[in-house]
């Protein structure tokens, strides 16, 4: 099973922002997709995640098609995201930013919900533990009871890794999850997005730090201006000539 | 000491009744729907209500829980147009549906009594009722809150991309908050109904939508215990200070400026939010003298 964009297009009235894209992100692997600033790699995640209407061409999770599914039915079809610019709840508190994580898998009844009755009196608990287990497993136990709106970058790109993970999710789009780390973050973070890929998910990973990116992805997408330029192993695709020219090109824009 | 408490007694009745409206406000706030139409589906409970009992002679109970129905049903409705608006499109269009209601009222008169509204609706609620409907009301906004449904409301509220992407679907949530407050307003109307021996369709209007409103944007919006603070200093407000009760509309004008701008929580949140960030930051440099302490050992 796998994720896929057949020929994937995006017009913003005159804009091509997403011109024929064909992706495959196959489970238990990290695809990279890379590009210079304004490649459309956003615009993909958005439309893959139902938060943009796809002006042309097919997503499909396995067998099912997503392609204008609305975004809460693509979480339950099992897929998670992250943000570019992150997107925490602020009036709420860092374990309470988790708990909503876990909302793909409550199934007390509404009644039960509404009344408080044990069933879903213990189904808040069980994920309330799950979401303790979660920040004791990003070493950020300290921090549960802290508002999410205080917290440093870092810490709250984690918070939203975090609430992504809780859903539990088949395929994680990470939309640049390390921009504005030191090194020592993020390659703890490289250790667990390996982990999630040895655990069965698929991950697709958008990152500008191409280093990043060859270090951790067998296979690359390079996008430029809403096409795709190259694709493949990271040392082979980083000296296509076009590459070179569409970073070089984009770095002077 | 039991005369002084008597005379009381109208005004923590009066105090429960606004409650059960306040926090038919609040939920619909707290889950991200700004809609202002409490108090129009509070006059549909109250006429369900009225009507049943005196026109049909229903039992209060019955009529009680038809009015709840009505409320929820009215709110059904409501919700298919709303959900297509945002923010201020929604308070707007809530307007109207008030403006509406008031005028099917005063048209309706055969059945709604029109401008006269109302009368001989026999007294079948007292303190004790209205006690026990806002307990059982505290009760129902803190059993919400704190399962799945509250926190899907909470994630809405806040960013509702990011509540879809976790699989929150928005409209059904917003329905379902929105429905439960038009249920809350239908029985609180048909309790304000059954308390007050008459109806006039004048009640349920602007000068009740603000009072209604500032309950909750005083206390604070995010917190069960704000509309508990905020019903009661708006209330008892103008009884302590006497030459004010003349002047409630001015005085309730004046503090949600003052409350807007310098505690734009409202009173209770802004309390909490302050208590928890210093409970917070002791027990931050607790943690953080802890370590030295032990390396100095
Ligand atoms: N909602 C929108 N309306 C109009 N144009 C848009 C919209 N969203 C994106 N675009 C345009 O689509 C193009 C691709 O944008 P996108 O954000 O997908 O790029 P990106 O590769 O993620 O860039 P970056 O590296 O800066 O994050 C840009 O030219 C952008 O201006
Ligand atoms: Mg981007």
């Amino acid at each position: 099973m796998s994720l896929t964009l057949n020929n994937v297009s995006k017009r913003f009235g005159g804009v091509v922002a997403s011109d024929s894209v064909n992706i495959t992100v196959p489970k238990g692997k990290i695809t990279g997709l890379i590009g210079p600033n304004g490649a459309g790699k956003t615009t993909i995640v958005n439309m893959i995640t139902g938060m943009l209407a796809v002006s042309d061409g097919q997503i499909t999770v396995g067998d099912r098609d997503i392609t204008h599914s609305f975004a809460d039915e693509i979480c339950r079809a099992g897929l998670a995201r992250t943000f570019q610019n992150i997107r925490i709840l602020p009036d709420n508190s860092v374990l309470e930013n988790i708990l909503i994580g876990f909302h793909r898998h409550e199934e007390c009844s509404t009644l039960a919900a509404m009344l408080g009755l044990p069933a879903a009196r213990r189904e808040s608990g069980k994920i309330r533990e799950m979401a303790i287990a979660m920040l004791r497993r990003f070493g950020m136990s300290a921090l549960a009871d802290f508002p999410a709106g205080g917290l440093s970058y870092g810490h709250q790109r984690k918070l939203e890794m975090m609430r992504a993970l809780a859903s539990e999710p088949e395929f994680m789009l990470l939309d640049e999850p390390v921009a504005g780390m030191n090194d020592v973050e993020s390659d703890s973070l490289a250790e667990l997005f390996r982990e999630l890929a040895s655990t069965g998910m698929g991950v697709l990973l958008i990152e500008h730090n191409i280093r990043f990116v060859s270090k951790l992805c067998e296979h690359v997408y390079v996008l430029d201006g809403g096409r795709l330029i190259a694709e493949g192993a990271p040392g082979v695709v980083l000296r296509d000539p076009e590459v070179m020219a569409a970073y070089i090109g984009g770095e002077h824009a | 000491m039991t005369n002084v408490l008597l005379g009381y007694q109208p005004l923590f009745d009066l105090f429960l009744l606004h409650l059960g409206m306040a926090y038919s406000q609040w939920l619909v706030l707290r889950a991200g729907v700004f809609s202002l139409a409490t108090v129009g589906l509070a006059a549909v409970g109250a006429y369900t209500g009225g009507i049943l009992v005196v026109t049909l002679g229903f039992p209060a109970p019955v009529a009680l829980l038809a009015a709840a129905l009505a409320g929820g049903i009215v709110a059904l409705g409501l919700s298919v147009p709303l959900a297509r608006l945002r923010g201020v499109y929604q308070a707007i269009a809530t307007v109207a549906f008030i403006q509406i209601v008031l005028s099917l009222n005063i048209y309706a008169a055969g059945l709604t009594g029109g401008p006269q509204g109302l009368n001989g609706i026999p007294k079948t609620v007292g303190t004790l009722t209205l006690l026990i409907a806002g307990i059982l009301t505290v009760y129902l906004m803190y059993a919400i809150m704190s399962s799945r449904l509250g926190r899907a409301f909470d994630a809405i509220r806040q960013n509702e991309a990011v509540a879809a992407s976790l699989g929150v679907s928005i409209v059904r949530h917003q329905t379902l908050a929105f429905v439960i407050s038009g249920a809350l307003a239908g029985t609180y109307g048909a309790l304000e109904a059954f308390h007050s021996y008459a109806l006039a369709p004048s009640q349920f209007a602007f000068p009740f939508l603000i009072a209604v409103l500032s309950y909750v944007v005083l206390g604070g919006r995010n917190t069960i215990i704000g509309p508990i603070i905020g019903t009661a200093i708006l209330l008892i407000l103008p009884e302590i200070a006497r030459p004010l009760a003349e002047a409630r509309m001015l005085v309730y004008g004046l503090l949600l400026i003052l409350v807007i701008n310098y505690l734009p929580r409202g009173i209770a949140d802004t309390l909490i939010e302050r208590a928890r960030a210093r409970r917070l930051s002791a027990r931050l440099a607790k943690s953080d003298t802890a370590p030295t302490t032990a390396a100095r050992s």
